[in-house]
């Protein structure tokens, strides 16, 4: 039994073709067998053991697992036997689903697994019977990892810790990978780059490389932020963007107007169909009622003209008889009725007075009746003759006197006929002209009330009405739309101003955090340092000296001894054995004192702890950008939205604003233009009304002219007709008097005479009277009396006849004229108050008609336009694409008045898209040509199809000023910024964990080459020394790798703000960005050119061997190709192997476990010499290595091991190994 | 005279592999470093250097609207006709383009297949299409694939991703679109037999 733990026995019990084999494996142990019999599966059975890890022992993808191959059966168990300084215990593995493990504390028995009947019992039977005796078995260990934790003892589990093979520090892994190492490397040559794959192997874990292809996609995804980012920085892309923005924003009111029109021109449609035959009834019912207007007038008209007439006619009537009574009254007058009226009065007393005279008389005379009688009858006589004379030329005369009368009078009913005819004519004439004057006049008033009319008339009032109201409602919106962007431009600028402070809080407060944490990292890297000094001095030091001479001397000097003092290379100790329990010879209780010294494991725990530290505060930092990071984002999420959304409403509100200052200006333009119309259309018709008037005036004026000339003419000719009637009557009337004169003197001389003769009869009667006695004076008087009163009779009958036409006529008119005056005055005043009512019906029927004409011309005008607009909608719109696109929008409107008609919208609309197409197809080259710039998977999603949807360029389009609202290029570079920091730092940390152990390879190396040079290769003199040494890599991608973590210590985390050309970045940061963007592209480049998957450990340096065996030196080599004879190289290599496993275990060791052995298993060790394996086999030996060879066959060198196993294959195809019988020569 | 002498950027002898084979670059171009050959021209120290080195060699850089390429300092008029004969095929072509639905314009992205398609479902278009001459592929697709190619070749397009066979217009189409559009078309006059073409 060894005094030391090692695998003692390793039991197969139904592992893969082996039914049972118990081999034991406390020496140096050799198995035998020809290929295929099994030997390398007993000795992965065995690396097992050491490795537990069914993946790590050599087993090609083709072959069967592990797990399947070994155990096949329920009851398939590998039990190890590890014999310790007490008493054994063993391991049973078994596969329960998975590989598992039980510890049993006992030595190994083969009843616990057997029945009698020696079947394998499954394995709760096994732990069954291990209860029942007491045993104790662990409970199932599911991982290797724990296995093997158990097994290198750094198990806590301090039921499971006695179960340790040794006792290893955290560095244990080593031990099985070199072990494994060595198993799997069946090279025959000797290649520096397999050794260092050994010892990086050994050192690293499977994750432990740098994966380029990881890199690479990093540095990809980098790159390609990188250039996206950059190409959208261009100037260009600048450009573009602008011009894309300008583009959408026109090309998006552009279809808004379109759309708008669209709306308008379905509405207008909808209108027109609906409103079609309503309007065409308005119409008609506007005409029914002008012709009933007109129907009114006229009869009203008729009635007040009848009206007219009637008291035109009464007028005439009392006209006429006033003018002839007035006109009788003066001829009257003429006549003298006064005074024969007068006159008349006194008819009545003449008589009676010539009654009384007569009867006077006749008293008188009736003495001389006889006498009287005779000259009575005489002067009777001649009194007679003289009548009869004068009667006849009284009658004479009067047939004169009424000759010129008839002439006088045929002159004058001549003339009157002549008077009559003429001023017939002239009435005619005047009556003509009157007419034309009259129909002048009434027009010339119908023109003045029309005037009239136009001026009250507001025209286009609707029209106006609605477009001022318009503009009411659009600058009452207008108003509201400036206060609203006021307002919301101030909350840009303090949502920006929030922003931006939030932005330099959390520069600053990064900074100063990336600030904090490299100094502190450099604080940390300062004490690694001195640690590091420490450790590396720490050989040559007094500590060095303590612990390889004094035992325990943590304990002792450890407790008093200052720090630095260790440490000291110049101090020189030597062993003193009179003062070696005493401090200069005094004696000290040290039991109290706590130690001070700190052991070399703890220096490389507080280093390690350190460089946790660093690795702390750097992934705190990390995660402080990275929280930063994401407080920005999220402050640009909220922020950028925030005035995203603003901005938009800002864009939105300022178009609104445009849109409505230029609707304004139309709309004013439009109202002005209306009311210029309006003013226009008045004064035009005002004009022509004018014009119209100015023309009747001069008519009527004319008219006025040729009724005055008429007048004038025929009153010309009237006087001319007068005076010559009365030249013609003054002849007559001369003529008569002559006549009549002649007539006279005629009759006065004949009067003369018979007046003499009765003179002379009277004196002769007076004679005779006197002589018969008679008072002839006093019948003289009454003669004369008699004779006053009958020439006063006389005279007044003369008047009589007058006086009584007179009377008569006055009776009949004179006495009626104030009458007749009131009634004419009555029928003057019915007349005018006619005309005024027939004015007034005029003017009221003017306006009337005046309105319904206007009314039903806008409505015929409307349904024109409404028909033309239809049919040139029909004709030259339905059909065109344009209607197909707006076809939605056109059917879908609601039916509503607009103000403008049909066939501008058209027009309009047509005209619009052609300039729209024009705008788009711009446009879209800007979208096309910026989104071009990008790669085809940019990651700002910067991408449109070529058949891409209106929808989707301009969805594009509003993305790209999402973009920009949010500031998410800001975002991008922050991120890209981290991105290069993390790539960098990711890079940085993995090149220094891989060069972190570059220092273990170091240190490794040096021991194995002490360990080389410690080798007793003197005593056979085969080989005079191998040495070993380190080189620098020359491998590309590593020495960028190594640039790039150097820049990253150099320049601490890089946290690029500079990486852009941006208002950030700073002439410093830029320069320090340029140069790691330049060394990550160079490292993309080395890695796509040199097609390396991964950076090992092992390229991180070059190992160099120079083996010198005889007389033959290979100089410093990579490859050691042959250094002699083929058993030569073998014992080289398996001499390196077991230095390297040497060194491994006591680097991966506790120090204080010493007392154990290990299994150095090289197969196919059958070309070696029998001398040069027993050198071997001395060399393990004096290393606590066991060996453990496979042999094709005997040939004698199985002697030299402590066992031998042989292989067997059975007729079942079974495996059968049993020990050979062999004597050992030399263990 | 050295390349050192002149100062110039190290990508010299890729720009000049380019453009010397005839080929244009472009700004908005990706493959084979295109855009960054772009840049490095476009900075205005680079261009001069590079114009003094090449024009050396009897080359002359030629700036266009975002791309660039080379001319030669009294080129032969043999090689002038060759060169036009080499429009006159891109006549119908840009003919063609300009007559799709989905205007083909720089930076649109496209696949072979949806210019046939659109070829196939217009009459006009596949006239135009199959009038094209030097081409002798059966179907349309096939033309136009050749189509492309040759302009690929030409580098006025990209083919910027092979597996879904999507081309990229470069900057340098407007190149072509401008010799196109310079050219003008005489009518038959008395005093010449045929129409010709004159290139301005």
């Amino acid at each position: 039994m060894e005094n030391c733990r090692i695998l003692n026995r390793i039991v197969q019990i139904n592992i893969a073709n082996v039914k049972y084999t118990d081999i034991e494996l406390s020496g140096n142990t050799c198995f035998v067998g020809t290929n295929n019999f099994g030997k390398t599966s007993l000795q992965r059975a065995i690396l097992f053991f050491y490795s537990a890890n069914s993946r790590g022992l050599g087993i090609s993808a083709s072959q069967k697992p592990f797990e399947e191959h070994y155990f096949r059966y329920e009851n398939s168990y590998l039990i190890y036997e590890i014999d310790t300084e007490d008493r054994p215990f063993f391991v049973i593995v078994y596969r329960h689903n998975k590989l598992v493990f039980r510890f049993v504390d006992a030595a190994y028995d083969p009843d616990f697994f057997f029945t009698s009947n020696n079947d394998a019992v499954k394995i709760k039977e096994v732990i069954s019977n291990l209860e029942k005796r007491g045993i104790f078995i662990s409970n199932q260990i599911d991982t290797f990892e724990r296995y093997r934790n158990i097994i290198y003892g750094t198990e806590t589990d301090k039921v499971l810790s006695k179960f340790h093979l040794l006792k290893g520090n955290e560095k244990y892994q080593n031990i099985p990978k070199s072990i494994t190492n060595v198993f799997l490397s069946s090279k025959s040559s000797i290649d520096s780059r397999f050794i260092k794959d050994f010892i990086a192997n050994s050192l690293t874990t499977e994750n432990s490389s740098i994966k380029l292809e990881q890199v690479e996609r990093q540095l990809r995804q980098f790159n390609e932020k990188y250039t996206d980012i950059e190409t959208f920085l261009k100037k260009d892309s600048t450009q573009l963007i602008e011009m894309i923005d300008k583009k959408y924003d026109q090309v998006h009111m552009l279809k808004g107007q379109q759309m708008e029109m669209a709306d308008k021109l379905g509405s207008s449609l909808r209108f027109a169909e609906t409103q079609n035959e309503a309007i065409r009834e308005s119409s008609k019912k506007k005409e029914e009622e002008l012709e009933k207007l007109t129907e009114e007038h006229d009869a009203f008209l008729e009635h007040i003209e009848n009206k007219q007439n009637e008291a035109h006619e009464e007028i005439g009537y009392y006209d006429r008889t006033i003018r002839d009574a007035n006109k009788k009254l003066k001829a009257y007058k003429d006549q003298n009725i006064d005074a024969a009226l007068e006159k008349n009065t006194e008819r009545e007393s003449l008589m009676v007075e010539l009654n009384i005279a007569r009867r006077e008389y006749e008293s008188l005379t009736s003495n001389v009746a006889n006498i009287e009688l005779k000259y009575s009858s005489l002067i009777e006589q001649l009194r007679n003759d003289k009548t009869a004379y004068i009667n006849r030329t009284n009658s004479k005369t009067n047939e004169v006197f009424n000759h010129f009368n008839e002439l006088q009078l045929m002159q004058k009913n001549e003339y009157s006929k002549r008077e009559a005819e003429l001023k017939h004519k002239r009435d005619e004439s005047i009556q003509d002209v009157n007419a034309e004057i009259t129909a002048k006049q009434i027009e010339f008033n119908e023109l003045k009330s029309e005037e009239k009319v136009i001026k009250s008339t507001r025209y286009f009032d609707n029209e106006i009405r609605d477009l001022e109201n318009e503009l009411a409602e659009l600058r009452a919106v207008s108003y509201k739309n400036k206060s609203e962007r006021a307002i919301k431009q101030n909350m840009v600028q303090s949502i920006q101003r929030e922003w931006e402070n939030l932005e330099t809080k959390l520069k600053t407060s990064l900074g100063n955090r990336v600030n904090q944490i490299n100094n502190e990292i450099q604080k940390i890297k300062d004490d690694i340092k001195e640690i590091e000094s420490k450790l590396n001095v720490q050989h040559d030091a007094f500590y060095g000296f303590l612990e390889k001479n004094v035992k325990n001397w943590h304990n002792t000097i450890g407790k008093v001894v200052n720090e630095s003092l260790l440490f000291r290379t110049d101090i020189n100790p030597e062993l003193s054995e009179s003062t070696a329990n005493s401090l200069y010879g005094i004696s000290l209780n040290l039991e109290p004192v706590e130690v001070v010294s700190k052991s070399i494991e703890e220096y490389q725990f507080e280093k390690n702890t350190r460089l946790a530290q660093i690795r702390d505060l750097e992934e705190s930092l990390n995660q402080f950008q990275a929280a930063n990071n994401e407080e920005k984002m999220l402050a640009a999420d909220k922020y950028g939205k925030q005035l995203g959304e603003l901005k938009e409403d800002l864009k939105v509100l300022s178009y609104s604003l445009d849109l409505a200052d230029k609707r304004e200006k139309k709309l004013s333009d439009e109202l002005e233009d209306w009311k210029n119309r309006a003013g226009k259309e008045v004064e035009e018709t005002l004009t022509s009304n004018r014009q119209r008037l100015n023309i009747i005036e001069e008519e009527l004026s004319i008219l006025n002219k040729k009724k005055n000339i008429l007048l004038n003419d025929f009153n010309a000719q009237l006087d001319k007709l007068k005076a010559y009637n009365d030249e013609r009557l003054a002849e007559l009337k001369e003529r008569q008097e002559s006549d009549i004169a002649e007539l006279e003197v005629e009759k006065k001389n004949s009067v003369k005479e018979f007046e003499n003769k009765e003179d002379e009869l009277i004196k002769e009667k007076d004679k005779n009277f006197k002589s018969k006695g008679v008072d002839s004076k006093q019948l003289k008087v009454v003669e004369n009396r008699l004779k006053e009163l009958q020439d006063a009779l006389k005279e007044i009958e003369q008047y009589a006849q007058i006086v009584s036409d007179y009377l008569k006529d006055k009776r009949e008119s004179f006495d009626k004229l104030p009458d007749l005056m009131q009634k004419k005055e009555e029928f003057v005043k019915n007349k005018n108050e006619y005309a005024a009512q027939l004015d007034e019906a005029n003017r009221k029927f003017n306006l009337k008609r005046l309105e319904l004409n206007s009314q039903k011309r806008a409505f015929d005008e409307e349904l024109i336009e409404f028909n033309n607009g239809i049919n040139f909608f029909s004709n030259n719109f339905r059909d065109t694409p344009l209607y197909t696109k707006y076809a939605d929008i056109i059917e879908r409107a609601e039916p509503r008045r607009t103000q403008h008609n049909i066939m501008d919208l058209c027009t309009q609309l047509l005209k619009n898209d052609s300039h729209f197409n024009e705008e788009y197809g711009a446009f879209q080259r800007f979208v096309n040509e910026f989104a071009g710039k990008f790669r085809i998977d940019n990651h700002f999603n910067f991408i449109i199809r070529n058949d891409a949807s209106q929808g989707e360029y301009e969805r594009f389009a509003q993305n790209l000023r999402s973009f920009l609202n949010e500031n998410k290029i800001e975002l991008s570079i922050a991120e890209t910024a981290t991105q290069i920091g993390l790539v960098t730092d990711s890079i940085a940390t993995k090149v220094k964990e891989l060069s972190g152990q570059k220092e273990k390879i170091e240190h490794i190396i040096a021991l194995i080459a002490e360990d080389f040079k410690k080798a007793e290769f003197e005593e056979s003199k085969l080989i005079e020394f191998i040495k070993i040494r380190l080189e620098e890599s020359d491998n590309k991608v590593y020495k960028l790798l190594k640039r790039i973590q150097e820049f990253r210590e150099e320049n601490g985390l890089v946290y690029n703000e500079g990486l852009f050309n941006t208002d950030f970045a700073t002439g410093q940061k830029r320069e320090i960005s340029g140069r790691a963007v330049k060394l990550l592209e160079q490292l993309r480049s080395a890695i796509k050119e040199q097609e390396q998957e991964e950076i090992r450990l092992q390229d991180l340096f070059e190992l160099k061997f120079n083996i010198k065996e005889g007389m033959n030196e290979t100089g410093w080599t990579h490859k050691i190709d042959s250094i002699g004879s083929t058993g030569t190289d073998i014992l080289v290599k398996a001499i390196i192997y077991i230095t390297l496993l040497h060194v491994f275990i006591k680097e991966s060791s506790h120090r204080s476990s010493k007392d154990f052995k290990v299994h150095c298993i090289i197969d196919e060790v059958g070309q070696i010499s029998a001398h040069y394996l027993r050198e071997l086999l001395r060399f393990a030996k004096n290393r606590n290595i066991m060996m453990i060879n496979g042999l094709p066959n005997k040939s004698g060198l199985e002697s030299h091991y402590k066992y031998t196993y042989q292989f067997r294959r059975e007729e079942n195809n079974n495996v059968r190994i049993f020990p050979s019988i062999v004597t050992e020569v030399e263990a | 005279m050295l390349a050192e002498d002149f100062n110039l950027p190290k990508q010299t002898h890729d720009i000049f592999a380019v453009m010397a084979r005839g080929n244009f670059i472009s700004s908005n171009g990706s493959k084979d470093g295109m855009n960054r050959l772009y840049d490095i021209i476009n900075n205005p120290e680079n261009f001069e250097r590079l114009q003094a080195y090449f024009n050396v060699i009897r080359y002359n850089i030629e700036r266009g609207n975002n791309y660039f390429y080379f001319s030669k300092l009294h080129e032969p008029n043999s090689e002038l006709e060759k060169k036009l004969e080499r429009f006159e095929r891109y006549i119908d072509i840009i003919d063609l383009f300009a007559s799709m639905d989905n205007k083909i314009t720089i930076g649109s992205r496209f696949r072979p297949s949806e210019i046939a398609e659109e070829c196939n479902a217009n009459v006009r278009l596949k006239q135009k299409l199959q009038k094209i001459p030097l081409y002798r592929s059966e179907t349309l697709h096939n033309k136009v694939r050749e189509i492309c190619d040759l302009m690929s070749r030409d580098s006025y397009l990209e083919l910027e991703d092979e597996k879904t066979e999507s081309y990229k217009v470069l900057d340098a189409y407007t190149y072509l679109l401008d010799v196109i559009n310079s050219i003008a078309i005489y009518e038959e006059s008395d005093n010449s037999d045929a129409n010709t073409i004159n290139y301005n």
